[in-house]
């Protein structure tokens, strides 16, 4: 079922360490529940990379497995080329990451926890702590305690503990969470240029216009296991075409459009018509329908293509999983 | 957000090579000083949990030394002195020791239980630094908290004890001048022969000499309270007066009987023993961080932690030093409480008053019989044990 445009993990041998993020058959299982499913990902260096999927999916669970917070059952996985959990420490050397919210000593200010966590880096990353509070903007709160910090502020710190690593992978799990739509516009402007500077930026979330807008590549996870993984620009190359029509007899132009050989599903709405075309159908199509329906004697007032989106085609993804189980 | 471009440089995407990790030895099990200054610096920085233990460990006995010199200062002759030895051994055995174990598991409880509590530990694991070494840096950070705090109160004790020690002693409830030598004391005795043949110790064998002249003297005395403290063979009654010269000689005897007795009697702890309680308090104190936060980092939880520690060191141990229960003597050996009471330094009562008094609190009878070798080795199992059931739950813990 799954479809990659990534080559596939056993042809990547020679360029491994091509990958920031490499797992191969990565199993984990909470007695009966399989929270990661034999997952194979490959995250490219330099890239704003989505881990999608629907509450429940194992997105965290998946991150968690990675960074070594929780063991795996089965599959070998590696960061940035280093085999963890082997080399868990090189790894992690150069990852920085948030994992769901992120929670620090309440009575210790932005600026301590970040002490706390510099000294158990690298020595220079106790200089980077001045810098990283300004990048993500609470350079001006870093000395209030952080209990006295907002969910947004917050993430915002946790984004700086990530970067006193100087990481080159980063691994956000849900970074938009509690932000304000400037703090959202915010985050994205940094992850881009996160990725910008040669960084690789994996992004766990299911606010599906926020992945769109910021990464490269998406992978799609349903019940622990990873479904879809690619370019976003490639995947939706593979999502169906709609066509919304405005027409002045919705019903007479369903029964024609129907009765054509294109093979669309049309559905009637308060609108007119949603004429959904099988993926890859080429626009001289469009153009087929706008004639079968004027030569049916049809006033056709608008007739649109309406561009996929990550949103609709990751409905498209999700609810054939469904049909199909 | 404002956007700066020196983390990291604004470089193309770098090779595998470049990104090689630091070398600063993340994988070891050894923390850094840095990683020991900031826990030391997180457990600091708990204002609620600094104030409660400044007051347990300082607040407790100074305040109650302030009470005592102020009621001496207002009403000298319904108040005595403040210090003194007897103030000493109830403040040492009786409160820093106990409260010293308790304040020091809860900070060790705290410790091995914050980070995961306020979701620090995450943060952390993803480091990369060695769990052990995240495990490891708490322990110089906490000793560096409460061995302070600790020899704090305790000095403040010891000083107050010193000076403001009973200039007289009171012996059997006679006013004695102290370090009387022998023959001192049985000089000053014959000068006060009336108060030493009524109050002092009388123990007349068969082969004691001088015997029926001191029995003559003591049923001779003019003892308003009742008959002096006299432990006599049953004989004849019905002693002849005695003379003055007889009675004066009289109570030189029985100061001579005396004198072993009141040369173990102390205005004020003397220093061996301030030095020896002082290394005992601390040691008391360091098992009780340790085992806290061992005990906090296997739990993952302070408060039952905190209460578990409070539960061996104030009713498992006394049960279990004193009481003699067949067949299981060894396992109450194994408890660290009876082991740090046999290493008490002489003249220490221990756990809760009990003891030995002067005689030495390594000789209590109170306590279950146990070796020096054993009760070091009691200890030492303890502390070892403790960090290992603690650095082996972080390491292996879902972070």
């Amino acid at each position: 079922m799954t479809t990659t445009a990534l080559p596939h993990p056993s042809s990547s041998r020679a360029a491994e360490s091509q990958w920031a993020v490499e797992t191969h058959g990565l199993t984990k299982r909470f007695e009966e529940n399989v929270a990661v499913n034999d997952v194979e990902l490959l995250v490219p260096r330099g890239c704003a990379f989505g881990y999608l999927g629907p509450n429940g999916a194992g997105k965290t669970t998946l991150i968690r497995v990675l960074l070594g917070l929780t063991h795996a059952d089965a599959g070998t996985m590696s960061l940035l080329g280093y085999p963890v959990p082997r080399h868990r420490d090189k790894a992690l050397a150069r990852v920085g990451a948030i994992v769901d919210e992120p929670r620090f000593h309440g009575h210790l200010t932005g600026r301590q926890n970040l002490q706390i966590l510099a000294a158990a880096r690298e020595p220079a990353a106790r200089d980077r702590i001045g810098p990283a509070l300004e990048r993500v903007g609470i350079l001006h709160r870093a000395d209030d305690k952080v209990a006295k910090y907002s969910m947004g502020m917050r993430q915002r710190l946790g984004v700086a503990a990530c970067l006193i690593g100087d990481p080159q992978l980063l691994i956000l799990d849900e970074p938009m969470n509690g932000l304000d739509p400037a703090g959202m516009q915010d985050m994205r402007e940094m992850i881009l240029s996160l990725v910008a500077e040669g960084r690789t930026v994996v992004l766990s979330s299911h606010l599906l216009d926020e992945v769109e807008r910021t990464c490269d590549a998406v992978a799609i996870v349903d019940r622990g296991k990873v479904v879809r993984q690619g370019p976003i620009t490639e995947l939706l190359a593979g999502a169906s075409l709609v066509v919304q029509i405005e027409c002045s007899d919705p019903d007479r132009a369903r029964a024609l459009v129907s009765a054509t050989t294109i093979g669309a599903e049309v559905v009637a709405d308060s609108t007119g018509l949603a004429v959904t075309l099988p993926a890859g159908t080429g626009r001289d199509v469009i153009a087929e329908i706008n004639r079968v329906l004027v030569e049916g004697g049809l006033s056709v007032y608008r007739l649109q293509e309406v561009q996929a989106s990550l949103e609709s085609w990751f409905l498209q993804v999700t609810s054939r999983l469904g049909e199909s189980q | 957000m404002t956007m700066l471009p020196d983390i990291g440089a604004a470089a193309p995407v770098p090779s595998p090579a470049s990104v090689a990790a630091p070398l600063d030895h993340r994988g070891s099990w050894v923390p850094s000083a840095p990683m020991i200054a900031t826990r030391f610096m997180e457990l600091r920085r708990r204002r609620g949990l600094m104030i409660t233990l400044i007051l347990v460990t300082i607040g407790i006995p100074t305040v109650f030394l302030a009470i005592r010199l102020l009621l001496h200062a207002l009403a000298p002759k319904t108040y005595g002195p403040a210090g003194g030895y007897s103030i000493y051994t109830a403040l040492v055995s009786g409160v820093l020791y106990v409260f010293g174990f308790i304040v020091a598991a809860t900070l060790g409880a705290t410790s091995g239980s914050a980070d995961l509590n306020e979701g620090m530990f995450r943060h952390l694991v993803v480091t990369g630094r060695s769990r052990l070494a995240l495990y490891a840096a708490r322990i110089p950070a906490g000793l560096a908290i409460i061995v302070p705090l600790v020899a704090v109160g305790f000095t403040i004790v010891c000083a107050v004890c010193v000076f403001a020690a009973p200039s007289t002693l009171n012996y059997n409830g006679v006013t004695v001048p102290v370090n009387l030598s022998r023959t001192g004391l049985e000089s000053w005795a014959a000068d006060h022969a009336d108060e030493v043949i009524c109050n002092f110790d009388v123990r007349i064998e068969p082969s004691t000499p001088n015997a029926s002249t001191i029995n003559a003297a003591v049923n001779s005395a003019p003892c308003g309270n009742g008959p002096p403290n006299v432990q006599q063979p049953s004989g004849p009654q019905g002693q002849p007066q005695l003379a003055q010269g007889q009675i004066r000689e009289v109570a030189g005897l029985i100061a001579r009987m005396d004198y072993s007795d009141y040369a173990r009697q102390f205005l004020y702890p003397s220093n061996s023993l301030m030095i020896e309680s002082g290394l005992w308090l601390e040691l008391e104190a360091v098992i009780g961080f340790v085992v806290g936060l061992g005990l906090g980092s296997l739990i993952g939880q302070r408060t039952v932690a905190v209460i578990l520690m409070i539960v061996l060191e104030v009713v498992l141990t006394p049960i279990l030093s004193r009481a003699r229960i067949p067949h299981l003597s060894n396992l109450q050996r194994a408890v660290v409480g009876l082991a740090t009471a046999h290493l008490a330094p002489g003249g220490l009562p221990v756990l809760g008053g009990g003891g030995g008094g002067p005689a030495g609190g390594s000789g209590n009878p109170g306590l279950l019989p146990e070796s020096t070798t054993v009760a070091v080795c009691v200890i030492i199992a303890w502390l070892v044990g403790w960090s290992i059931l603690g650095a082996w739950r972080m390491m292996t813990r879902d972070a």
